[in-house]
């Protein structure tokens, strides 16, 4: 098959963004962490690329390091909150029964929060470090992709390929992964790249609400939050990790469709 | 129908129950209480003690849920520990602010999403797709406290056209609310287009690859036809759907804008008494926006067969 | 097109209303705008309150004391006032003519109803327990002796029995009238004595208070909460507005004449802007480094005393305040009467004394959890500076940011290894080294548990000679900087914006604006 060039650039993207966060594990052009208390709030220059923030950190060093965390807590969090719910759903959705209906009435009454209000409260519970933001947000974003599987796995239980799969002896898990499960990867493919891009600006509106990953480690979250007294007259700040967030987005939006497209089985049919 | 209308309304019931066991839990499991808040660093612990007890917060904890358990069932919120005011006439207050703003939004992101989104996925993979996609993603990754205050600064400030801070009820003045209400439905509605084009884009990607659009194609039927007869009208479908889960969340979540914008919502009224640990607002708005959530998605349910024709058909 | 075009017009027709409405409600009154960064709780005064509460209701009520400019304190409601020689009764004369809202004439029975009220535990003043057996003093018996004359008798003596009458927090223990409660005993709204009346309140939106036409003003100049106070604007409005920068753009556009509590950074960006004029007043609210002296590892005062030699005090104090505030280590505020060359003395850095000190404990890294908050930036600033300089000294410091409410509650409970802090405003030093001092068994959020400075800190409480007191607090501060409970950072700076045409405004110790005397340029 053919390599689109929609596939081709978010891939190019997702492939510097890796490359980012694993290069600034070994190197960054300065100690991100290191206070400069004569050199604040500099514009772009030879020697800060992309300039220094309000404690004369330099931002391309803060930058390259906010990507391996953001890239972290991003990828923690759709792996749990799609692992979860996942195997919520399906559960769910095969079993029917009383068991259905307690895990969804919960599943519901959790879906019936609003994301980022759930998440603070959790937050405030746990207490605002990583593991905090991972939880929260992954527990905030876990009932969606619960109900879009059980809703695939409903609506394809009774099928006649389904049905013939049991009646050839195959196992009820054998038929789930082998023939049910793949129908629900569309829609979790969709609800994954949506869920990377809000975890990366959740946290970011957390840190505007007055919580967040303990700074001085920086994020792109926490430092567009902290760039936003500075708008007016330091923009570099801002500018910075807000067109981080805004690439990596079209990037995996981009490779999500891509694998939609490869994984979806009424695709490969054709 | 009207049974049926029943029976989805009584299966709420054990979602709202539980939302309601796990809100008054949650609120409580949250370090710091409104009595500190209230007495700050200089809390006399004897002096804190009183004021406990006159707020009923000594009392064990299934106790308290007991007592506002059973006041809930009379509609009755309580009252705000920080204001004294009855919780349920100030959400339904503050819920107008709110409502319309996410309704007005929502409708404008809808109305540029879905033809955005069909025209995407009908030249999938081309240069439009890309465009489309890219500022689709581009709105939706933009924060949305930053692009308010974008919009404020350039509409407020730089041009002078619209008023910066404050806040008029629609009922003392229509112009006056709706000058007000520009800069936060906008900012809403650019970053809700993000989010809807691309629900939408998948949604008609779906529908193109069906039958009877290849059949309808092969009879002839020139292009634009079938885009505007075939394919929208199903693909409008699943959008509805998120449409309403959008709806839902937006009440709660609309917390950054109403901050940035000063407007005396539903979600800034929540995170305000989060922060200041006010227990029976903090369980009255929760409790309210999971039930707001819930009427909102079994509309869109009741709705959805005047939007999908196949349902509609069978 | 057609429908962009529709759009157009009606959008241009809303703006031209806006503007009609504008100019038609214009010069009828004067009106100053004010932005509040959250809404006030009550109109209640001394009891459901906070800072910005104080600071609205301090507009409308009044006491028989205030504060001055300097924290001693001045008459307000009284002329004058005697104390006997055994230091157990004062006698109040009462100004003449002093008018309440409605229009009555305050009398001797307004002030003892007033503080009857006050001391009737179903009040819920907040400063009862002062009057209570672990309090200041009893009060003993209040009588009109005369209709412009109170006596007001002790149970013992006591320095503290007008600064804390005077404390804003305790509403000012103001004299309000009967009609401010109903029949019932219930709080209505305040009719008050002061320069305005509170005027609407819009919960989440704003409180109006409106110029007072039959004030009766104090002859001397304007000090403190009192002096002369007559209003020069009809009514001052204080908008809600929690979001910092929204509040900037208000003030910029026009739509806002004063900012108070401004943040620092907002305070750089404003102070260049051209129609702004911007206020720096220091305040007496305090900024500290806070040890937990029972922790294990803090438990040894070398360790304390390295962070505090590793840390670059001015260089803190000049980042996080942007030169608006001084270092100071003492626990008394730089703007007390009784900071003297003793308080001065603090601490230097010095990286090598430090190093020899960590040396000595057997410190090898082991991290120290510092709690912070981001609801005060320069708290959460001088948090990420401390841990920055101590790191250079060796010290392991890891950040935990909590929001307000949660840190109150480790530091109510003691439960924490360190934490930047900020303490509101004392204004008797006795109290200062209250908010310190006192045994963690009973009292856990006390920081520094010491036996002889809390015998000091009585002594200093019962007598009123400022040579003996000082002596007091001069021993107390050599011995809190010897056990570093904490480190005191700096106090802060209160810091508004306002818009030129706003003429006559003065900031003071207190995180409160005050808006009688001001007036605005057309």
């Amino acid at each position: 098959m053919r390599i689109r060039a929609n596939t081709a650039i978010g891939g190019i993207l997702i492939a510097l963004l890796g490359g980012t966060a694993l290069a600034a594990v070994a190197w960054t052009p300065f100690d991100p962490l290191r206070v400069n208390l004569r050199a604040r709030l500099q514009p772009p220059s030879a020697q800060h690329w992309l300039g220094t923030d309000e404690f004369g950190r330099d931002v391309l060093s803060r930058i390259m390091a906010g990507a391996s965390t953001s890239v972290l807590v991003a990828v923690a969090t759709v792996v749990l909150a799609v692992t979860v719910g996942v195997l919520i759903g399906s559960v769910s959705g095969y079993w029917r029964g009383w068991a259905d209906r307690l895990i969804m009435a919960v599943n519901d009454a959790l879906l019936a929060f609003p994301g980022i209000l759930l998440a603070l409260g959790v937050m405030i519970v746990i207490g605002a470090n990583s593991i905090g933001i991972v939880l929260a947000l992954a527990l905030a974003y876990m009932p969606s992709v619960a109900r879009v599987v059980r809703g695939t796995v409903l609506s394809l239980r009774e099928k006649e390929y389904i049905e013939a799969s049991r009646v050839l002896g195959n196992s009820e898990l054998y038929s789930l992964l082998r023939h049910v499960l793949p129908n629900a990867v569309a829609p979790v493919a969709v609800l994954a790249t949506s869920m990377f891009g809000w975890v990366l600006l959740a946290e970011s509106a957390l840190s505007f609400l007055g919580l967040g990953v303990p700074p001085p480690a920086p994020t792109w979250g926490n430092m567009l939050a902290a760039s936003r007294p500075y708008m007016e007259n330091a923009a570099w700040l801002s500018i910075a990790p807000g067109l981080c967030i805004a690439l990596t987005l079209l990037g995996i939006n981009l490779l999500g469709d891509a694998l939609r497209d490869r994984l979806d089985p009424r695709m490969a049919q054709r | 129908m009207i049974g049926y209308l029943l029976r989805r309304l009584v299966t709420t019931i054990p979602t709202l129950l539980i939302v309601a066991i796990a809100v008054f839990l949650l609120v409580r499991l949250i370090p710091g209480d409104p009595v500190q808040v209230m007495l700050g660093d200089a809390a006399d612990p004897a002096q804190a003690a009183l004021l406990k007890q006159q707020l009923g917060l000594d009392r064990p904890v299934p106790i308290q849920f007991l007592y506002w358990l059973e006041r809930l069932a009379h509609g009755d919120l309580g009252h705000s520990i920080t204001n004294g005011l009855p919780v349920l006439p100030l959400i339904l207050e503050r819920f107008q602010v709110s409502a319309v703003i996410v309704l007005i939004a929502v409708a404008i992101a809808a109305c540029i999403a879905v033809p955005a989104g069909l025209i995407a996925a009908w030249r999938q993979n081309s240069a439009v797709d890309l465009i489309i996609v890219g500022s689709a993603t581009l709105l939706l990754s933009i924060p949305s406290f930053w692009l308010g205050l974008l919009l404020l600064l350039l509409f407020g400030l730089k041009l002078k056209w619209l008023p910066v801070v404050g806040y008029v009820p629609f009922s003392e003045s229509f112009a006056g609310a709706a000058l007000f209400m520009v800069l936060p439905v906008v900012t809403l509605a650019m970053i809700e287009v993000g989010v809807l084009t691309r629900m939408a884009r998948a949604a008609s990607i779906e529908v193109l690859r069906l039958e009877y659009v290849t059949h309808a194609r092969a009879k002839g039927v020139p292009e634009w036809r079938v885009l505007a007869r075939h394919v929208l009208p199903n693909a409008f479908a699943p959008t509805w759907t998120l449409i309403g889960l959008v709806l839902g969340h937006l009440l709660g979540g609309i917390a950054v804008i109403e901050t940035v914008f000063t407007l005396p919502g539903l979600g800034r009224l929540l995170v305000d008494s989060i922060f200041a640990r006010d227990y029976p607002v903090v369980q009255g708005c929760l409790l309210f926006t999971a039930l707001i959530y819930v009427v909102v998605n079994l509309i869109v349910d009741l709705c959805y067969p005047l939007f999908d024709p196949r349902v509609a058909a069978a | 097109m057609k429908k962009g075009r529709r759009a157009h017009w009606l959008f241009a027709g809303l703006v031209l209303a806006a503007l009609l409405a504008d100019a038609a409600s214009a010069g009828a009154e004067t009106l100053l705008r004010a932005r509040l960064n959250a809404d006030i709780r009550s109109t209640d005064p001394g009891t459901n309150r906070d800072a910005n509460t104080d600071g609205v209701i301090a507009h409308v009520v009044e006491g028989l004391v205030a504060f001055r400019d300097d924290t001693s304190v001045g008459p307000m409601l009284a002329d004058s006032w005697t104390v006997s020689d055994d230091g157990r009764t004062y006698t109040f004369k009462l100004r003449q003519g002093v008018k309440f809202h409605n229009g009555a004439v305050m009398s001797a029975s307004d002030v003892v109803w007033s503080l009857e009220r006050w001391l009737d535990p179903a009040t819920q003043w907040r400063c009862l327990s002062e009057f209570g057996p672990s309090g200041i003093a009893r009060i003993e018996k209040i009588v009109a002796v005369d209709p412009q004359t109170v006596t007001v008798t002790l149970d013992q003596p006591t320095a503290l029995f007008l600064p804390t009458l005077a404390r804003p927090d305790c509403g000012q223990t103001a004299i309000l009238h009967r009609e401010s409660v109903g029949a019932d005993g219930k709080w209505i709204a305040p009719i008050g004595t002061g320069p305005f009346k509170l005027g609407e309140w819009k919960r989440g939106q704003y409180v109006d208070v409106i110029k007072f036409d039959a004030y009766s003003s104090r002859s001397e100049p304007r000090t403190g909460l009192t002096g002369a106070k007559t209003a020069a604007v009809d009514r001052v409005r204080f908008n809600v507005i929690p979001d910092s920068a929204a509040a900037k753009a208000g003030l910029l556009s026009g739509a806002l004449d004063v900012i108070m509590s401004l943040s620092i950074p907002d305070m750089d960006d404003l102070k260049t802007r051209p129609d702004v004029q911007v206020s720096a007043t220091p305040s007496l609210s305090m900024t500290g480094l806070l040890f937990q002296t029972r922790d294990p590892l803090l438990q040894d005062a070398r360790i304390r005393r390295a962070i505090a030699l590793a840390l670059d005090m001015p260089q803190i104090v000049d980042v996080v305040m942007e030169g608006t505030a001084k270092a100071n280590n003492s626990a008394l505020p730089i703007g007390s009467p009784f900071h003297g060359s003793v308080q001065e003395q603090g601490y230097q850095q010095d990286l090598t004394e430090a190093k020899t000190l960590l040396k000595a404990a057997g410190y090898r890294g082991q991290p120290i959890k510092l709690i912070t908050n981001k609801r005060y930036s320069f708290v959460f600033d001088a948090a990420v500076l401390v841990q920055e300089m101590a790191r250079a000294a060796g010290i392991n410091i890891e950040l935990e940011v909590l929001d307000w409410a949660a840190q109150l509650d480790r530091y109510n409970r003691g439960d924490y290894q360190a934490m930047t802090f900020i303490y509101s405003a004392r204004l008797d030093p006795s109290l200062s080294f209250e908010m310190l001092t006192g045994p963690k068994a009973t009292q856990p959020r006390k920081v520094w548990d010491n036996a002889e400075a809390q015998a000091m800190l009585r002594q200093s409480m019962l007598t009123s000679d400022p040579a003996k007191r000082q002596a007091l607090f001069d021993e107390m501060h050599r011995r809190f900087i010897a056990d570093v409970p904490m480190i005191v950072l700096f106090n802060g700076s209160e810091l508004t914006a306002l818009r030129k045409a706003v003429k006559g405004y003065a900031g003071w110790l207190f995180p409160q604006a005050r808006f009688w005397g001001v007036s605005l340029q057309p």
